[in-house]
């Protein structure tokens, strides 16, 4: 009987390890984030601008913390999303917002841009489902 | 000259005095109890003078910006239905209650309220609403007439910052 057990124990960890590797946190299912501001198509005059972050049903919790239904904010410019199961790189192409910030100060040259929300848990790594926004357009003169 | 020799005489007394153990705990008692109270004094005198009285110990960035990115102030808001409040903030950060985290803190609505002490928690009532989950919008119903909304930021502990973090009051109409 114990033998059992012990196998069973064994087995189980096994088993685990594998979904462990890719298993993400979880999000809400009706959570959202979106851009409040600026708006898509929205033309900037001068370059600089704050970049309002929305969240629904969700809350926001810097880096490094591990706490249900919480994550951080990752701004990405010019860029698609990346892969789901992975960090989230940080670079000029994704901005990371691990202190909680809810509204970022960007510059952009002039031109046609994208922006896009992206959370990720307290490891930089987006939720499963992922909680992203709808990729805007701007341009700036 | 007499007096200063009678002086220096009675202090080279007590000085030997002390040294025996007796004198020795008094003296020490004493001091102890002294210090308690200029302890005391000197922490209710820096309360006084520097305003520590009136904010919380969790210090936030001068330069943090907490505003209502809606409803504007004067809004008509529809009533009989929910409508949604956002919380704008600048230079500072957003973390649950409980955690932590540098230069962050979580949102308090206060509805058709002043602004309650603050170097105290925050009450939680209709007035004070929480947010100790990290949220930056919500979803409100208020009765038809006139209402006032302010955002206060309370630290981990729902105590307001030093400089305490709020919000301009804005007036909205519920018709």
């Amino acid at each position: 009987m114990l033998r059992a057990k012990f196998f069973f124990t064994l087995v189980m960890i096994v088993v685990g390890i594998a979904p462990a590797v890719a298993a993400r946190t979880p999000s809400p299912e009706n959570a959202e984030t979106y851009i409040i501001w600026p708006p898509d198509g929205a033309v900037i005059h001068g370059g600089k601008f704050w970049v309002r972050m929305g969240l629904r049903n969700m809350g926001v919790c810097p880096k490094g913390i591990n706490l249900p239904n919480v994550g951080h904010h990752h701004v990405l410019i010019d860029t698609d999303l990346p892969s789901m199961d992975e960090q989230i790189a940080s670079d000029k192409n994704h901005l990371h917002f691990g202190a909680g910030e809810t509204e970022a100060r960007i510059e952009l040259p002039p031109g046609k841009h994208t922006l896009q929300l992206l959370l990720g848990d307290h490891d930089h790594i987006p939720h499963d489902p992922p909680v992203y926004s709808k990729k805007i357009s701007i341009t700036v003169q | 000259m007499n007096l200063a020799r009678s002086m220096s005489t009675c202090a080279k007394v007590f000085q030997r005095r002390c040294a025996s153990l007796p004198y020795r705990f008094v003296l020490s008692a004493s001091a102890r109890l002294a210090g308690k109270l200029l302890h005391k004094y000197l922490a209710l005198a820096i309360l006084f003078f520097s305003g520590v009285a009136f904010a919380g110990s969790t210090p936030a960035p001068a330069n943090a910006f907490l505003y209502i990115g809606w409803p504007n102030n004067d809004q008509v808001i529809s009533a009989g239905k929910p409508f949604r409040v956002w919380f704008g903030l600048r230079n500072m950060g957003v973390a649950p209650k409980d955690v932590k985290f540098p230069n962050t803190g979580h949102h308090h609505l206060l509805i058709d309220t002043e602004l309650p002490p603050l170097d105290q928690e925050i009450p939680s009532d209709k007035n004070h609403l929480h947010f100790g989950a990290g949220e930056t919008e919500t979803m409100v119903e208020l009765s038809p007439g006139k209402h006032t909304l302010q955002l206060l930021m309370g630290d981990d502990r729902h105590i307001p910052h030093n400089p305490p973090v709020y919000s301009k009051k804005i007036s909205i109409t519920v018709k």
